[in-house]
């Protein structure tokens, strides 16, 4: 990654961690955007797997330290979210809205299922409730909000011309 | 998105690995490792986070509860605003009930009913009469001092005319009794509409401003020592043998809601001790609220020495006692008055001359 891409990437990570923490709470909706998520994919797919996986091991203990449920779940679930899609990134590459939205989709909605069976939190209907209901819900909205990021952040996030 | 596709390595399956087994290792942690570690975290490279989050959530609930918070205001206010009226009506009962402490016997107690209508500016309905011992000619006075005089009489009702009525008259005298005179109402044109007259007096009394002014029980229908007024200044007329004094009245009748109408016995013994008039009105007044208030203590006093209580030592509620609003002339058993209050006198001196 060439230095002006990586250094646009930390600004676009930075804003997406800011706002996870902002943006999230003054919303306060159950199926709430996960801007740490969208950050994690975002680099994810800039980086080599292995790098990809760190990123989401360090975003996930972050996340799990401010909001302590099940500490290191997240970082499980970030861990292997990251390092899938950069290894899938080739599938993805593609500047198509609804292949981003998908991508941001199945992102949250995978990173749901790693925390919640990791966390083993509530009883079998809860997680069903939780896994079926409520975080499709939440990755839709994901997804949504993901591609207003994308939108929003396009001037900072185009590669460099090489 | 990037279009370049990068190579998989071993490296990267090494790391991912070792990612999973801290995320793993970091899963099983007991809490006396995994909290210490958290709360380092919060507090050092995270803090910044935890502020955001913090603020953010507080920011939601301020907004979330500010309807809540804008209806308790406006209920504060509310509440504010009737309270100048309830601290305005808790002044006026304090005076009353000083009044009624200081006369003790021989009155009835009256709502007024102010008559609003063409020709009724300068009259009021009372809502006692006959039977509770009304009479015509009766005086009405309030702690401040003089209202007017009963007219007419029904059975429950009965109409006085206040000061400010044309026919009003009232024999008054300042308190150190070196003048005397016939107070009247100014029969002027507005504002000077609402002030008394004292005319006749004599060449001799020069009267300064702020001279009370009091009633001086001739004549019989007023008895001596009531509060009249004020002197404002003197009015040039063309008598050359009396002077005549304009008048600030004592009570405006505007704002009387509650009043005493005394009874003939108590007209008759005379009222000097109940308004300790010096040479100002004030001190009658302050001297009469203060009866109020120290008559307020006693009676919590007595409430609280009279609820019954329980084992622990605490005062039990009772059912509010349901009292007359009307006192009687009773002179053995006086309104107001506490076991320790004597007796009004049984045959009252008669202190009309």
């Amino acid at each position: 990654m060439r230095p002006t891409d990586f250094f646009r990437t930390l600004i676009a990570f930075i804003i997406l961690v800011m706002l996870h923490y902002t943006l999230r709470p003054l919303l306060g909706w159950r199926p709430g955007p996960d801007f740490l998520v969208i950050a994690t994919l975002l680099v994810a797919i800039r980086v080599r797997p292995g790098a990809a996986a760190l990123i989401g091991l360090c975003v996930g203990l972050v996340s799990d330290s401010v909001d302590v449920h099940v500490f290191g779940a997240g970082a499980l679930a970030m861990s292997m979210i990251g390092f899938t899609a950069s290894w899938l990134k080739a599938v993805f590459f593609a500047d198509d809205v609804l292949l981003n939205a998908l991508f941001f989709f199945l992102g949250k909605w995978a990173f749901d299922i790693i925390y919640v069976l990791a966390g083993h939190r509530g009883d079998f209907a809860q997680m069903a409730i939780q896994l079926f209901v409520w975080s499709p819900l939440t990755a839709a909205v994901t997804a949504l909000f993901g591609l207003v990021t994308l939108l929003i952040l396009r001037p900072v996030l185009r590669a460099s011309p090489t | 998105m990037p279009s370049a596709a990068r190579a998989y390595s071993r490296r990267d399956t090494v790391l991912f690995v070792s990612c999973i087994v801290v995320a793993l290792a970091a899963i099983q942690l007991p809490d006396r490792v995994r909290d210490p570690f958290a709360s380092a975290l919060r507090q050092s490279i995270l803090a910044p986070l935890v502020s955001l989050q913090s603020d953010a959530e507080q920011s939601r609930r301020s907004w979330l509860t500010r309807e809540v918070r804008e209806a308790q205001r406006d209920s504060i206010a509310l509440r504010a605003m009737s309270l100048d009226a309830s601290l305005a009506d808790n002044n006026r009962l304090c005076k009353l009930l000083g009044l009624g402490e200081a006369l003790r016997w021989g009155f009835v107690p009256a709502e007024v009913l102010q008559g609003r209508g063409v020709g009724e500016e300068y009259t009021v309905v009372l809502s006692v009469g006959a039977k509770a011992g009304i009479r015509p000619f009766s005086p009405v006075v309030a702690p401040e001092g003089l209202v007017g005089m009963v007219k007419s009489v029904d059975p429950t009702m009965s109409i006085a005319i206040a000061w400010a009525h044309p026919d009003f008259r009232v024999s008054a005298m300042t308190v150190d009794t070196a003048a005397y005179g016939i107070v009247g109402a100014h029969l002027g044109s507005e504002p000077e509409r609402y002030l008394l007259e004292m005319r006749g007096v004599t060449m001799r009394s020069n009267l300064k401003p702020g001279t009370l002014i009091v009633s001086s029980g001739l004549g019989g229908t007023f008895p001596r020592g009531i509060p009249v007024g004020t002197v404002i200044a003197e009015v040039k007329t063309s008598e050359l043998w009396a002077r005549t004094y304009l008048l600030r009245p004592a009570v405006s009748p505007a704002d009387v809601s509650d009043v005493m109408v005394l009874l003939p016995a108590r007209t008759t013994a005379g009222v000097q001790s109940v308004w300790k008039v010096g040479t100002y009105a004030d001190s009658a007044v302050k001297s009469i609220v203060a009866a109020g208030d120290s008559l307020g203590r006693l009676q919590a006093r007595k409430d609280s020495a009279a609820l019954p209580r329980d084992t622990s030592g605490r005062s039990v509620m009772m059912a509010p006692v349901t009292t007359s609003p009307q006192r009687e002339a009773k002179p053995a058993r006086t309104p107001f008055t506490t076991p320790t209050t004597p007796a009004a006198p049984a045959a009252p001196t008669t202190t009309t001359p």
